[in-house]
């Protein structure tokens, strides 16, 4: 899987890293139980600090995505806890959405498509 | 004596000379996926801009071929003029002078930074990184690269132990006092060095140029093969040389032949990175048509196309932009102290053969000649 990091995004690297690992888990691209780079290794890899890579995993482990442990590192959580919920948090993003794809004209059968789409 | 000298020295400028043309200046930049350090961009093909493109890669490449025929005529010049302290002086400084095809690099580098700004060509901040390949792609097999090295190291305890007398090859050794621990320990040095540079090489951070992780695996590990290839072909030279030089001092003893060998040496590790240089471009050539996804754009923290000061990036050691290998990150804290060592050992170089010319220790008529 492809991770893309915008260093000129307002939205923070950790999470930014963060949401597309989580869009891979949902996707598919990131099967459960998969393995995830160690820290230091995705670190490199971007040419970020270890902290902020440890910021997103931390994240990710206490949102119920993955799993980490000292022997095996992080993995794809094998049954990620469905609580059949949005979170407030989404619901407002989704709202922001939805707002401003109505301001632009954007009719409603065409955003459930694109839901359709991406869901 | 000296005249050989100089020969020998000669033969090494001219191809480095060349060799540094040819890499840095092709025919046709425009093909490549850096044009002098910065990276090509759809815009440099586009009607005015191509034409500018094509003038600045010509103005460079005449500027380099000058500065490359003049290095290579004064050296031709100065083996055939009658061997003095001024004549070796000289060419030793011509070694120096090889820098100097350069210049017309960093001028290329900064036209066509300007040429960036005038198209309007946005920085874009784009990183990519394939989660699947973190830390697994390597072309590097490190005992390859430990055993010549291991290899040089017991010879120089052997040559230690030759010099300091425990171990007794001729009745009466023709040479200099502790001239073979001097000479395997140089090798030994080169040797710590190459090491860790092969392995930051080779755990240097992976290429991602296209969605499908199998390509981006594929390029990253041909490339650091690559490498891997050249510090160990480099090291067996090494250990290799070390092991001849030692016979040739010990039991040949003949100055025309320790000369002749280190003169071998030397067009063995030029042919090494010559096959180096083409199975390089050769790889570009194979994935250029892989490539898929834009790089990120990080072409102002090329300095002049040579030193890389980033930073925000936490990387040692990046892919050079100019010739064969790595360079390191002078932002980096390990980056800035390799930097000033190397800009100590350079000057330091220099200063020494100005001053051994000045004292009149630059005179090699002492050698041990047959003639």
């Amino acid at each position: 899987m492809i991770i893309r990091i915008d260093e000129y995004s307002d939205v923070p690297i950790y999470m930014q890293i963060r949401n597309q690992i989580v869009m891979g888990i949902s996707s598919g691209e990131l099967k459960g139980g998969e393995q995830l780079p160690t820290v230091r290794a995705l670190a490199l890899e971007i040419g970020i600090n270890t902290m902020t890579v440890s910021k997103t995993y931390q994240l990710l482990k206490s949102e119920g995505y993955i799993m980490t442990d000292r022997k095996n590192g992080a993995r794809v959580r094998e049954n990620i806890a469905q609580s059949g919920e949005m979170s407030e948090e989404n619901k407002t993003e989704l709202k922001r959405i939805v707002s401003e794809a109505r301001l632009s004209g954007v009719s409603k059968t065409e955003l459930k498509k694109l839901i359709d789409e991406f869901y | 004596m000296t005249w050989l000298v100089n020969l020998i020295l000669a033969i090494c400028i001219i191809p480095s000379a060349l060799i540094m043309f040819f890499i840095g200046f092709p025919k046709e930049p425009e093909k490549r996926k850096m044009i002098f350090g910065v990276r090509d961009n759809p815009k440099f093909h586009e009607g005015d801009a191509a034409k500018r493109v094509k003038e600045i890669a010509g103005e460079c490449r005449k500027g380099a071929l000058m500065i490359t025929v003049f290095i290579c005529v004064a050296t031709v010049i100065l083996v055939f003029l009658p061997s003095t302290t001024i004549t070796s002086l000289a060419i030793m400084l011509l070694v120096f002078a090889l820098f100097l095809i350069a210049i017309p690099f960093g001028k290329g580098n900064t036209e066509l930074k300007s040429l960036k700004k005038e198209l309007g060509i946005t920085k874009s901040g784009t990183v990519y990184a394939d989660l699947k390949n973190t830390n697994v792609v390597h072309g590097l097999k490190m005992p390859l690269l430990i055993l010549p090295n291991a290899l040089i190291l017991l010879e120089s305890v052997f040559a230690m132990l030759v010099d300091f007398g425990v171990i007794r090859i001729t009745e009466t050794l023709a040479i200099e006092k502790y001239s073979l621990t001097m000479m395997s320990l140089s090798f030994l040095f080169i040797g710590v060095i190459i090491v860790p540079v092969a392995y930051l090489m080779d755990n240097m951070r992976n290429t991602v140029i296209s969605k499908d992780s199998n390509i981006n695996a594929n390029y990253s590990r041909a490339k650091k093969k690559c490498w891997a290839d050249l510090f160990i072909a480099m090291s067996w030279t090494n250990a290799l040389a070390v092991a001849v030089l030692m016979v040739l001092y010990m039991l040949i003893y003949n100055d025309i032949a320790v000369l002749a060998g280190v003169l071998a040496y030397t067009l063995v590790l030029m042919v090494i990175v010559l096959i180096v240089a083409k199975d390089q471009i050769a790889i570009e050539k194979r994935y250029a048509r892989d490539t898929e996804l834009e790089l990120l754009d990080d072409d102002d923290c090329w300095i002049l196309g040579m030193f890389y000061y980033n930073p925000n990036d936490t990387r040692l050691n990046v892919e050079k932009r100019f010739g064969v290998g790595g360079t390191v990150n002078i932002a980096h804290p390990a980056g800035k102290v390799i930097m000033i060592i190397i800009a100590i050992l350079l000057i330091g170089s220099i200063g020494f053969i100005i001053w051994a010319a000045v004292t009149g220790n630059l005179d090699m008529t002492s050698i041990n000649t047959p003639f």
